[in-house]
């Protein structure tokens, strides 16, 4: 079952090419690549319960190194084939891992999230100042070059090169857990003492993890640099060692492919909508803050304890309650939704607005029935969810 | 009843026959790539505005003979990553010009990503149209046929307002030299230090400062003191001018200000009186652009509801351009963006206060300026201040522009 | 020597802001053993709050009100999103208040709009307090630092010489002991994380007329406060008085100093560095937001606990 559903995603993520148009192509190769940083992150996080909040040094490293390898071939100072490239983005990202994680896995907790957070600020600050290194604000751009017949010019033959890279990663991450090493992190995360005291060097061990963590992370950044042929010092900005968190979390840290959901969900929503919307951020937030309130292990551990009760529980009576809960989220999504895009439009219009343009219909800020909406779908929500409470009472009663 | 539904049927057809040109000639589509949700958005996204109701203004002109331009816009959210994707997105729905402003790195990011698409697919060619993006590096070593730049530079701006300050009296001796810490506060560095033999004075010191993360500039002010200047220039914007204007009120330092930002929105109501007296050098319409400024402005509002600021107007103009140019261009089953590329090289368009063209040799438009100083006898009061910009001088836009720079290597279609 | 003067004024001054914004973050950490990530987004509150309340009332009331609303905000923000986690670490509280970032920072932005807001300082406060080497040195700097001072001293003097001091330091150490004898420790907890929040404001306040009150304010500050309470000491507050000052002081001298890293291998007798380009040219000046940074890596990997903080 399991080999199936492996099986059918790889078919699935080979044809993308064939059944996509190139704008969506672009988007799956975002999502590989949020998703494979996201795991490098997660790996950290998952084994040791070390929190980086700087991560995008790494995947920063990642993407510059792998631009300067480019340029050489560009000017043939090096002949390397172009789908190799981004393995030396990824060795230098793991470079910087070893010497950052070898300072920073001193500590554990806060201030190891505050030792990562400086050291990404640092490498920002610097990479806007060393022009030769950084390219200033303008970044560093090459070319791919052509190699054994390939031209690497359309969205395609890209894709497959990212695929290509992003799968076998993941499948190493996913190993490095049954590892000795991999064990070994578990134990630390666990209790980092009693590691100590049964004669691991917990340092060294907490350190190739974050090395390993981050050559994953510069080889997700190297991917894109492959793809987008231009990087400057953003890509060691805040917001992307923002986004991996957010991705992580939401997605569920505490099972292997839960950032995956969470960061290539989030591109490909993020994809779609953010031309649409100019709250998109709020949105994130609020979904990354209720996931922490209500499933701080993320989606993909609400999924799996929905998965868990289908083997236990008659499947009538589960479709019922799955639906009767996909309706009350829906229902809230929407209200508040409506609501707040409603706010953002008028008040962006000014005090004096009376009407409110939204999904291709003019509202009139005054008119009941602008009003009535957002209260109906509330209510209907609400109503939902008590629907589905009960429900779910009843389902556990059955089963005790 | 039905006969009557039948001839308005009829008419309406007839109506749409007669009004559309006979071959379908293929839809112009715009592209405006521009930072509209991330940071310095409250700025950046004014380029987008303005092009949207430049483009409906010239839509409401005939458009492109007869037929509309399309616009299609998309958020870069400030990063230049994201931006490469739009590049990819916009010319996937099918744009022929795309148009940023807001930032040299996304800028940069697209002249580049456009270079790579015209070199790959020489059958489905854009062109990139640069509103407000101001780095020298664009004309210079960045210059592509396909790329036109119709914001100022450093050089451009400096030489404006140096001249016009020197002849007003107010430019002094003794020049400190403070700008921001990237493309655009360097070029800004190097062009104060070059004119100061042909204006007769001295660069009393320089200093170049993170962008927008300075929360106080005490300090810097203090160094301004401390080298006893008598002017100070810089091409500071946002909260890097204001914060800057504010210090140097507060410490009752005498020292005369020249700028290039001062007319963003919300500059001088958070800056306040420090900024009497003080200059700025821009494209800038109300006063010196007299009835026809104000033709202009009126127009924008009847379809925006506001007043356009200056970025906005700047979009408008390069609109305006665009159309010019596809006069002399004719429509086809396909749209040809090489020809278009030719024909802006020849666009010119009247402004209010002079003429602009395009320099055919790097694509650097030559823009005319206004400089001005802030006070409180201009008629056209910004901010909802009582202060605004009264001009000094205006600049036409042959005798502003800077010379073309020897790292411009341009490859010309054949 | 008057840049010396000048420069050391004006770095106390800021040192003295830094502190106004970083005390309820140390304290709040030192209490419940949450970094609020959200901590500078409530200093931004605090501006916009007093700006809202100061149109209606005036500056002084708003300097009184808009810390109140801060901290009901911030038991809000306790009660019902920092409690319910609490059971799942400290990390999970970490990244509850580090998602409520994005929210604060969208809803201000949806609220107040993108443009830094018209903001004047009360005309009362709005004059030169003395005249120094050709400089006028602003009033209002000293009362940013009067400001700080007595919020300084008052919480030092809560803490040690009240009853409700003792509470909360018995409750840091001991909980259980402290429940046992019949403290509401939970309550305990919200009071420290509102009065944290307070604290913020009230810093929002004052600095908002000063400074710009715009949507980045939290950005602008935010990983400067973290810097100042690592390097004092996570939870230590005079720790975080002496960095705060070390790092105003450091950026305001930073600014006039033009020495470079080839000059630093010059002193030390390897000369020509400055031939190899990159990083051994930038100025000290122009890498002055980076300075706090280096302080605490040196911090950390010399005195790991901080300046001033206990060792764990």
């Amino acid at each position: 079952m399991k080999w199936l559903a492996i099986a059918a995603a790889t078919i699935g993520l080979l044809l993308v090419p064939v059944l996509f148009g190139d704008r969506f192509v672009f988007v799956f190769i975002q999502m590989l690549t949020a998703s494979l940083f996201a795991l490098a992150f997660n790996l950290l996080w998952r084994h040791t319960r070390l929190l980086s909040f700087g991560h995008a040094a790494h995947f920063g490293a990642g993407m510059f190194a792998t631009i300067h390898l480019m340029r050489l071939a560009e000017a043939n100072v090096l002949a390397v084939p172009l789908p190799l490239i981004p393995l030396g983005g990824a060795l230098a990202a793991c470079l910087l891992g070893v010497v950052a994680g070898y300072f920073a896995t001193v500590r554990t907790g806060t201030y190891f999230a505050m030792i990562t957070l400086a050291v990404a600020e640092l490498i920002y600050a610097l990479g806007s100042q060393w022009e030769a290194l950084f390219g200033g604000e303008a970044g560093l751009s090459s070319m791919r070059l052509p190699w054994a017949g390939w031209t690497f010019a359309t969205t395609g033959e890209v894709y497959y090169i990212v695929l290509g890279w992003v799968v076998p990663a993941a499948a190493a991450l996913y190993f490095v857990g049954l590892t000795p090493l991999g064990r070994l992190a578990f134990a630390i995360g666990d209790d980092e003492t009693r590691v100590r005291f049964l004669g691991y060097n917990a340092h060294r061990a907490k350190t190739m993890v974050f090395a390993l963590s981050a050559f994953h992370a510069g080889l997700a950044g190297g991917l894109l640099a492959l793809v987008n042929e231009n990087v400057n010092y953003g890509a060691f900005g805040g917001t992307v060692s923002a986004s991996v968190v957010l991705h992580t979390f939401i997605g569920g840290s505490g099972v292997f492919l839960g950032p995956v959901i969470g960061a290539a969900g989030l591109t490909l929503l993020g994809a779609l909508l953010s031309d649409v919307t100019r709250l998109w951020l709020l949105y994130v937030g609020a979904a990354f803050v209720l996931m922490m309130l209500y499933s701080p292990e993320g989606l993909a551990a609400l999924f799996i304890a929905n998965l868990r009760l289908w083997r236990e529980l008659p499947w009538p009576s589960l479709v019922r309650l799955n639906l009767l809960g996909g309706l009350a989220v829906l229902a809230f999504v929407c209200t508040t939704v409506f609501v707040v895009e409603l706010a953002a439009r008028a008040l962006t219009e000014g005090a004096s607005a009376t009407a409110v343009v939204l999904f291709g219909t003019t509202w009139s800020l005054s008119s009941p029935v602008t009003w009535a909406i957002p209260i109906a779908l509330a209510l209907a929500g609400h109503v939902a969810l008590k629907a589905a409470i009960r429900q779910r009472r009843r389902l556990e009663d059955a089963v005790a | 009843m039905k006969f009557g539904v039948l001839t308005a049927f009829a008419m309406t057809a007839v109506a749409a026959f007669v009004g559309t040109p006979l071959p379908a000639a293929a839809q112009l589509k715009v592209a405006v790539i521009e930072n509209l949700s991330g940071p310095g958005s409250a700025t950046n996204r004014l380029f987008a505005v303005g092009m949207k109701n430049g483009l409906t203004l010239v839509n409401k002109a005939g458009g492109w003979k007869g037929q509309p331009i399309e616009y299609l816009e998309y958020d870069s959210q400030g990063s230049s990553s994201v931006a490469a994707d739009k590049v990819r997105a916009a010319i996937a729905d099918g744009a022929h010009i795309l148009v940023s402003g807001g930032s040299s790195a996304v800028a940069g990011q697209i002249v580049e990503d456009v270079r790579k698409q015209n070199l790959r697919n020489p059958d489905r060619r854009v062109i990139f149209m640069n509103v407000g993006a101001e780095a020298s590096d664009f004309t210079g070593e960045k210059c592509n046929f396909y790329s036109f730049k119709y914001a100022m530079n450093a050089e451009i701006r400096v030489k404006a307002l140096v001249t016009a300050m020197k002849a007003a009296g107010a430019l002094g001796d003794r020049v400190f030299s403070i700008n921001q810490n990237y493309s655009w506060g360097k070029d800004m560095e190097a062009a104060i230090t070059r004119y100061a033999g042909p204006m007769g004075y001295t660069v009393v010191d320089k200093v170049l400062h993170d962008v927008s993360k300075v929360q106080d500039f005490s300090p810097y002010v203090a160094r301004i003191k401390s080298s006893n200047a008598s002017t100070v220039i810089t091409g500071n914007w946002g909260s890097d001018l204001i914060l800057l204007v504010k210090e140097i009120g507060a410490s009752g330092l005498k020292v005369q200000l020249g700028s290039t930002f001062l007319e963003l929105p919300g500059t001088l109501s958070s800056a306040g009186a420090s900024t009497l007296g003080y200059y700025t050098a821009d494209f800038y319409l109300p006063e010196a652009g007299g009835a026809a400024a104000k033709a202009l402005f009126d127009r924008y509002k009847a379809i925006a509801g506001t007043l356009p600021t200056t970025s906005e107007v700047k979009s408008v103009v390069m609109a305006q351009m665009l159309q010019a140019a596809l006069a002399n261009v004719e429509l086809g089953p396909k749209v040809d963006t090489t020809k278009i590329a030719l024909a802006l090289e020849k666009a010119k368009v009247q402004t209010p206060i002079g003429e602009i063209s395009m320099r055919a040799a790097d694509h650097q438009a030559a823009v005319p300026l206004v400089v001005s100083v802030v006070s409180k006898d201009a008629s056209f009061k910004v901010d909802g201040t009582d202060m605004g910009f009264k001009p000094v001088k205006v600049i036409p836009g042959p005798e502003a522009i800077s010379a073309v720079q020897e790292t411009c290597k341009m490859d010309r279609p054949s | 020597m008057d840049f010396f003067v000048v420069s050391l004024l004006n770095g106390l001054s800021y040192g003295l802001l830094l502190f106004m914004v970083s005390a309820g973050l140390t304290l709040v950490f030192g209490m419940m053993g949450v970094l609020n990530f959200a901590h500078s987004s409530f200093y931004m509150l605090g501006a916009y709050f007093g700006y809202s309340v100061g149109r209606l009332t005036g500056f002084w009331p708003a300097l009184i009100v808009a810390p109140l609303g801060i901290a009901f905000l911030g038991a809000l923000i306790e009660r019902y999103l920092l409690r319910p986690v609490h059971r799942h670490g400290h990390a999970h509280e970490l990244l509850v208040t580090f998602g409520l970032v994005f929210i604060i920072d969208e809803l201000v932005k949806l609220l107040y709009g993108n443009y830094p807001l018209k903001n004047p300082m009360p005309v009362e406060l709005s004059f030169s307090a003395f005249r120094l080497f050709g400089l006028d040195y602003p009033f209002y700097r000293v009362f940013i630092a009067l400001v700080a001072i007595v919020m300084f001293g008052a919480i030092l003097a809560l803490s040690r010489f009240t009853r409700v001091g003792l509470i909360v330091r018995a409750a840091v150490r001991r909980p259980h002991m402290v429940e046992a004898l019949g403290h509401n420790v939970p309550m305990v907890f919200l009071g420290v994380f509102a009065g944290g929040a307070a604290l913020a404001g009230l810093a929002g306040v004052v600095a908002g007329v000063f400074y710009p009150t715009g949507p980045s304010m939290a950005q602008e500050l935010g990983v400067i406060v973290f810097v100042v309470v690592v390097v004092g000491g996570l939870g230590s507050l005079e720790g975080a008085f002496v960095a705060s000052l070390l790092i105003g002081i450091f950026s305001s001298f930073a600014v006039g100093v033009n020495w470079t890293l080839a000059d630093a291998f010059a002193l030390v007798g390897v000369a020509g560095a400055d031939l190899w380009g990159g990083a051994f040219t930038v100025k000290l000046s122009t890498v002055a937001g980076a300075i706090p940074f280096v302080l605490m890596f040196l911090v950390l990997l010399l005195r790991p606990a901080g300046l001033l903080g206990e060792r764990q």
